[in-house]
């Protein structure tokens, strides 16, 4: 031992190249050793779920930092780090994730995009909400603005899933849950979303509830456009179904004699209370008029357009509006066709004759009393009459053979005589009209078919 | 510090065989060794040095060296050892004691 403490006064020549030995070895290690420490410790700590993790070696003593989504969490990432082998010290600076209270999440939509916002619970569900956000929306723009936050309610993300599904029904507008309540606001992208996003809402998972659904409809719009060039009327937008469909063209066959029905309606669900029994007498004053729109959207109908005289005008302006269900609105705007220029009693007796073969005044069946579908063709009939001032008219009524002659002679008297009195009451002067009936002796077809029946059952316009 | 050992294990196998050679030579070496006073130093200096280490107070990249450093002596101490006591055996086994 003694011998070892003389041969130890003598070793330290060597500490001169052991020096320098160490100096190398410092130089050359402590970057590779930092980067295998780092990678060991990301490794450790990868098990547990955390956010914004850094990890920062220097030496052997590592700093790590992350926020945790639970105590019990955060604690075994840093004991698990410090587990590394070759750590020497772990300076802990991770903290749990801010508690959000009250817990809210929103999805919101504009026109070009889908914004995902407040608060997500782990990073998973994250990007769990924005995949089906994508998935849902094909082809939209999602945004994510979502923070992580503790406290989310339980089923949070079922919740949040499901209604992702009905932002993909909406134009615009946000859907936020805020804890367990659920508030939706905006507009529907198509008819019947309003309804399929509430059927949708009743499947939310239990413990949330809708405080507030103010989801609105589009307008349902129903558009009708008669076109004097085209000689058309082009029916567009939306009926409540296939019934009301069929029952409103055939009202259009019969209220518009002359002109083709162009019928571009769908059918669709979300129609006002009472739409069938507005848009059918909306359609006759339409029928009406020369030139001339319609548009129900919801319960308000607008109509504009030409009426064919003055007094039609004030008519369609003012009755109208007792037609329709409670709640309807109705504006009419209504301006007068310039008049047309007067022509001669042959022109004008050839006027009447191409608007009555186009077009038959129709009464109820066996009375006097004129069907309202006939305003239009009435209408026209009026405006050539003031067309020819100077002429005397003879509203000549005729009937089948059915029935007795004395019969049938009353009922086309009173059939001309009712005609008379409609265009008395459009302000032509009385004088100038005579009615007559002739019951069934002057056939214009033959009375052995029901086609021929219905060619002499007429109202005729005589020049005199 | 068995990691440190697998991770630097080349450097510490040169420590250790430059304590060897250092031990080695040390035996037969003619010129004057460290004086005891300056031996006491040393030796309270290296304590103070492992008690930092110990204590890990040294932060960082310093605090690392300061490890390297002490484990690398500490296996140059060992070579030394080692080569001074496989030298004196080898010198009496070839000259008989007088």
């Amino acid at each position: 031992m003694q011998r070892l403490f003389r041969w130890s006064s003598k070793w330290w020549p060597g500490l001169i190249p052991l020096v320098i030995l160490w100096a190398i070895a410092a130089w050359s290690t402590t970057a590779p050793l930092e980067a295998d420490l780092a990678a060991q410790s990301a490794a450790a700590s990868n098990d547990t779920v955390l956010d914004k993790r850094r990890i920062e070696v220097d030496g052997r003593d590592v700093t790590f930092a992350a926020d945790a989504f639970s105590e019990d969490g955060r604690r075994s990432a840093v004991a698990a780090v410090k587990a590394v082998p070759g750590v020497r010290l772990v300076n802990d600076e991770t903290r749990l994730v801010a508690e959000a209270k009250p817990f809210v999440w929103s999805a919101g939509r504009d026109v070009v995009r889908v914004t995902l916002g407040g608060s997500a619970p782990l990073p998973a569900s994250k990007s769990k909400l924005l995949d089906a956000a994508r998935a849902a929306l094909g082809g939209v723009e999602v945004v994510d603005q979502m923070n992580l936050a503790r406290g989310a309610p339980p089923r949070f993300e079922s919740a949040a899933l499901l209604l992702i599904d009905q932002i993909g029904k909406l134009k615009d507008g946000k859907i936020t849950i805020s804890d367990t309540q659920v508030s939706l606001a905006g507009m529907a992208r198509d008819l019947g979303g309003r309804e399929a996003i509430a059927a949708g809402l009743k499947n939310l998972p239990e413990g949330f509830s809708v405080v507030a659904n103010d989801i609105k409809a589009p307008p349902y719009v129903f558009q009708a456009y008669k076109d004097p060039v085209a000689v058309t009327l082009t029916l567009t937008g939306y009926v409540p179904d296939n019934a009301v469909h069929a029952a409103l063209v055939a009202a259009a066959g019969r209220k518009f004699f002359n002109e083709k029905v162009v019928d571009n309606l769908k059918a669709s669900v979300g129609a006002p209370g009472g739409f069938a029994a507005a848009v059918a007498p909306a359609l006759g004053a339409l029928s009406r008029l020369s030139t001339g729109t319609l548009v129900v959207s919801d319960r308000e109908v607008n109509l504009s357009g030409d009426a064919f005289y003055d007094a039609a005008s004030l008519q369609i302006r003012n009755g109208l509006g007792k037609d329709f269900p409670q709640g309807w609105q109705y504006k009419a705007d209504i301006s007068v066709k310039p008049a047309a220029a007067p022509v001669d009693a042959t022109v004008c007796q050839q006027l009447f004759s191409d608007l009555l073969g186009k077009g038959k005044i129709l009464f109820e069946s066996g009375r006097a009393t004129i069907d309202p579908d006939s305003a239009g063709l009435l209408d026209r009939l009026i405006e050539t009459a003031l067309r020819c001032p100077n002429a005397n008219i003879e509203i000549a009524g005729h009937t089948d053979a059915d029935g007795d002659d004395a019969s049938n002679q009353a009922l086309s008297e009173k059939r001309a005589q009712a005609v008379m009195d409609y265009l008395v009451k459009a302000g032509l002067p009385a004088d100038r009209f005579t009615a007559a009936g002739y019951g069934s002796t002057r056939p214009v077809a033959s009375n052995d078919t029901d086609e021929g029946k219905a060619q002499n059952r007429r109202i005729e316009f005589v020049v005199r | 510090m068995a990691y440190l050992a697998m991770f630097h294990w080349g450097w510490l196998l040169g420590a250790l065989l430059l304590g060897l050679v250092a031990g080695w030579i040390a035996v037969v070496q003619r010129g004057r060794g460290v004086s005891k006073v300056t031996a006491r130093w040393l030796a309270v200096l290296v304590a103070a040095l492992v008690a930092a280490a110990l204590a890990r107070i040294v932060p960082g990249r310093p605090g690392y060296w300061l490890d390297l450093g002490l484990v690398m002596f500490a296996l140059y101490l060992i070579g030394c050892a080692l080569g001074s006591w496989l030298r004196d055996r080898a010198l009496s086994r070839h000259t008989p004691p007088a």
